[in-house]
């Protein structure tokens, strides 16, 4: 199919074109309110086609995968309404080896899904809670190929199991939840990481406590850093910098991070469903490092915006069925320095100890909403617990947090020790200082 | 179609069996700045099969070739035997329908060459950036898309729709030096071409205001009487309130259905709260849902008091209440499930005017538009667009960074006076729900006073 459709394409449209063409399948089963309630299969196929025609990029997608000269065509139209731009569809370079299909994942059984489900519901239910889990497997086949000669494919697996944990006690709602996703079948000790940590967070929050209020050390989980770490990571997209709103944009070189703090992102790691070998666009997959030590370093870039600010593509290219190829992460990883991993996993990372008043903050409310990447944020917490002479005291309920992002990473208060995967992204507990906590 | 859907079904061996296929041309267009971003035409094509064996859960399954429908319906079904539930699944009942309808096309996007709707965006995006040199960026978005709908099953109901869609979007962006705003335009309409025509001064509108924010100070947090434009109380009413009004949140969860029990009070007697799925003209709009169940005006809360909820035939069923047509998928990819239509505050027809509501309000804050706003159950927060003091009774200063924050329960209750001019927000977006967005809503409701709420424009900051 994407040969043909390259081929097509090449032809009629004089500078060029590349494809890509996926396809998967995916089984699921979700337990509603500790129930099994459905069992279902998806099947999809798709391809998004681009071509350089008259010195201008349009593009078009579809999954009416019959219909090649149409859809050549479509992306031909769009590229007329478009503008000039110097796309150079990159020439074939040697892929590195990366696993990404892991039969344990592909040959699972409804059968199986539904096993682990039972077994974490018999792990998860309590007196007055109700327990919802959805756990899916999925398999896909991707073809990218352009008309420079470049191709790659491979075929990659993906699971999925969440969980949350509702317990309404009056007009008292309390959510907890959380979930694994990789490329294999989950082992028996990430299923039990993930009992512990909805128990965990659980047990802690059934107590409520008044929130402190002040300028106070706050420890943000893996899961809680999203809003501090959104800013950074729409700052370093290179689109973002052509925009000319970036914050980062004039900074690589400098100084601007925490000297512990390193950030990457990092399309190779085993395991992980975001990784691959090849982008959607033909560029060979690399770790491309964004911080080291504090230093800003580069900036993600695909094709498309590389041309524009007159640089190479991080192969950072992400592209679906339908609309145009973007810059996107695959695996962000937080490093730091004196990563050390501690187990039993505790919750808030080691970091609780020295704090007399604080709080840890699990889940944030509107995180993304608002001016992002000027580093503001202002959030009412959805879960956080009050820390007193460094124990979790109880959940605290109307109390909001506020700071600005950039500020608070100049000057960390300390790393956890309990790295880990949220999404696809790679974190641990991190402690600040002084970040503003109202009630309300 | 219809007779190579009905032929799947008739092989079916399950006790009930459901099948969509849509088709869907859509097109795209978006600048940024001054620079076309992009501009493409899609095909989009799949089914969706959902089967219920009796003592069975539900088995579905979506796909992209038709070629494949026999197969799926075959294999929706064994996913049901594989699933056994008990109590089983009952679904309310629901006479059959056929129909074909044809919604309004009002210029058929279809027959539009794709240059004239970049043209027009062209414009929009022209009139934002010809406002101030103070506007240094602008994202603007033109999107339609016309969907040929079929539904069948097992209990009779044959439909075939057409339905349109057309959203416009924009985002002007003003800065002088470190301070930077920003203005929202948003426009949808389950209609055509014509629709979106002369729509230039909105666009101008927000760019302007966008420009005005940036001399505008930053609210002084705090609670004050709060007055919400009919957009923000449409935005508030359909996040804070009728996602709980949703029986799947209730129906096998005792402890949310007592939280949520018909006839609690909720507000006082001048609020009422409904959801109508068959109002003429809107985007929520459509005669069926995805279930085949017709829509209708489902009163939620009427003078105070909780009297209903949206349900699918599962949910009507579960708790003995009648189905509403609430059953909704954003597309073949994905399952109906209890969703909004088109959410209302109704209006207080002796509630007067705008300027009635803030004549005995000495200090308060007139919030307007929606930026953002996030509910987790019983909390919400909420970012207006823009506001403005009111003081003695008078509108006064622009004011930026008002955001709403509370408690759902607390602020329905301080809802104390409700205007008479209702309006329909015909905006695009969407809402979203267990992974399905956009699904097209619409909002409505006059101005609403909060006669105590809490406006964080810093709540940073002790």
């Amino acid at each position: 199919m994407i040969a043909q459709l390259v081929e097509l394409a090449g032809r009629r449209a004089d500078g060029g074109a590349d494809a890509l063409w996926r396809r998967f399948e995916r089984t699921a089963i979700a337990f509603e309110w500790g129930r099994l309630k459905s069992a279902g299969t998806t099947e999809e196929a798709g391809a998004n086609v681009r071509v350089r025609y008259r010195g201008r990029v349009g593009v078009a997608g579809t999954t009416a995968t019959d219909a090649a000269l149409e859809l050549v065509d479509r992306a031909r139209a769009s590229a007329e309404l478009g503008e000039e731009l110097d796309l150079v569809f990159p020439a074939q370079v040697p892929l590195a080896p990366l696993t990404t299909f892991f039969d344990r994942a592909a040959n699972a059984s409804l059968d199986d899904l539904i096993g682990i489900g039972r077994s974490l519901l018999t792990r998860l239910e309590r007196d007055g809670c109700r327990v919802n889990i959805a756990i899916e497997r999925e398999t896909t086949a991707t073809s990218v190929a352009n008309s420079a000669g470049a191709a790659g494919q491979y075929r990659s697996t993906g699971f999925g199991v969440s969980a949350d944990v509702w317990r309404i006690a009056g007009d008292d709602v309390l959510v907890v939840s959380d979930a694994y996703e990789g490329a294999d079948l989950p082992s028996d000790e990430a299923l039990t990481a993930l009992v512990a940590s909805i128990n965990a967070r659980l047990d802690h929050a059934l107590r409520v406590v008044a929130p402190p209020e002040g300028a106070l050390p706050v420890v943000f989980t893996p899961a809680g850093l999203s809003a501090l770490m959104l800013p950074v990571t729409q700052a370093l997209s290179g689109k973002a910098v052509l925009q000319g709103i970036s914050p980062l944009g004039a900074k690589v070189g400098q100084e601007v991070f925490d000297q512990r703090f390193s950030l990457s992102d990092d399309p190779l790691r085993v395991g992980r469903t975001s990784s691959r070998p090849i982008d959607d666009e033909c560029v060979p997959s690399r770790v491309t490092c964004l911080v080291e030590r504090g230093v800003v370093q580069r900036f993600i870039y695909d094709l498309e915006t590389a041309a524009r600010a007159k640089t190479e593509s991080t192969g950072s290219g992400q592209r679906g069925i339908f609309g145009k190829p973007v810059p996107a992460y695959t695996n962000i990883v937080l490093n730091h320095v004196g990563a050390q991993h501690a187990a039993p996993l505790h919750l808030g990372g080691g970091l609780l100890g020295d704090i007399r008043d604080g709080l840890l903050v699990d889940e944030l409310i509107g995180v993304g909403q608002g001016n992002v990447t000027g580093g503001a944020f202002s959030h009412p917490v959805a879960l956080a617990y009050r820390i007193e002479g460094g124990e979790i005291a109880g959940r605290v309920k109307d109390a909001a947090v506020a700071g600005n992002a950039y500020e608070l990473w100049k000057r960390v208060g300390g790393f956890g020790n309990d790295a880990r995967w949220t999404g696809s992204r790679w974190a641990p507990s991190v402690l600040f200082e002084g970040v503003s906590v109202a009630r309300r | 179609m219809i007779d190579r859907l009905t032929a799947a079904l008739a092989r079916s061996r399950a006790d009930y069996t459901e099948i969509r296929v849509e088709r869907t041309w859509s097109t795209a267009v978006t600048f940024r700045g001054r620079r076309l971003e992009s501009a493409t035409a899609s095909e989009d094509q799949g089914g969706f099969v959902r089967a219920l064996h009796a003592g069975g859960g539900w088995g579905v399954a979506s796909f992209t070739s038709l070629d494949r429908l026999e197969a799926m319906v075959a294999r929706a079904d064994e996913l049901s035997r594989a699933v056994p539930l008990d109590p089983a699944i009952r679904l309310a009942d629901v006479p059959p329908h056929r129909a074909d309808a044809r919604l309004d096309l009002d210029g058929d996007v279809r027959g539009v060459p794709i240059a004239e709707k970049k043209r027009l965006l062209e414009a929009y995006n022209g009139a934002m950036l010809g406002v101030s040199d103070r506007i240094v960026d602008t994202l603007a978005v033109y999107r339609d898309e016309v969907s040929e709908y079929w539904y069948v099953n097992s209990q009779g109901t044959i439909l075939h729709v057409l339905r349109p869609d057309v959203t416009l979007s924009g985002t002007a962006v003003a800065r002088r030096d470190g301070t930077i705003e920003k203005g929202l335009e948003s426009i949808g309409m389950r209609r055509g071409w014509n629709s979106v025509q002369d729509k230039a001064a909105g666009f101008r509108a927000v760019a302007e205001r966008a420009v005005q924010l940036l001399d505008a100070p930053m609210v002084k947090g705090g609670t004050y009487p709060v007055i919400l434009d009919p957009e923000l109380a449409g935005v508030f009413i359909h996040e804070a309130f009728g996602h709980l009004s949703e029986a799947d949140f209730v129906y096998e969860n005792p402890q949310a259905r007592e939280m949520m029990t018909l006839g609690r009070r909720f507000g006082k007697p001048v609020l009422n709260v409904g959801d109508n799925g068959a109002a003429p003209g809107l985007r929520g709009t459509l005669p069926f849902d995805d279930e085949g169940t017709p829509t209708r005006d489902t009163a939620l809360i009427t003078e105070g008091i909780l009297v209903g909820r949206l349900h699918s035939r599962e949910t009507a069923a579960a708790l003995g209440e009648r189905p509403t047509g609430n059953a909704r998928a954003i597309s073949f990819r994905h399952p109906p499930i209890v969703r909004m239509t088109n959410t209302y505050i109704a209006a207080d027809p002796r509630g007067g005017s705008f300027e009635d509501l803030i004549r005995d309000v000495k200090l308060g804050v007139y919030a307007c538009g929606a930026f953002g706003g996030q509910t987790m159950l019983e909390n919400f927060s909420f970012t207006a667009a823009y506001g403005r003091m009111i003081r003695d009774g008078q509108v006064a200063e622009l004011v930026k960074d008002v955001v709403l924050a509370g408690s759902l329960f607390q602020t329905l209750d301080r809802i104390d006076h409700i205007a008479a001019d209702f309006r329909w927000n015909q905006m695009g977006g969407g809402c979203g729900k267990a992974g399905q967005f956009p699904l097209p809503v619409t909002e409505g409701a006059p101005h609403v006073r909060i006669e105590e709420a809490l406006v964080g424009g810093d709540v940073g900051a002790p």
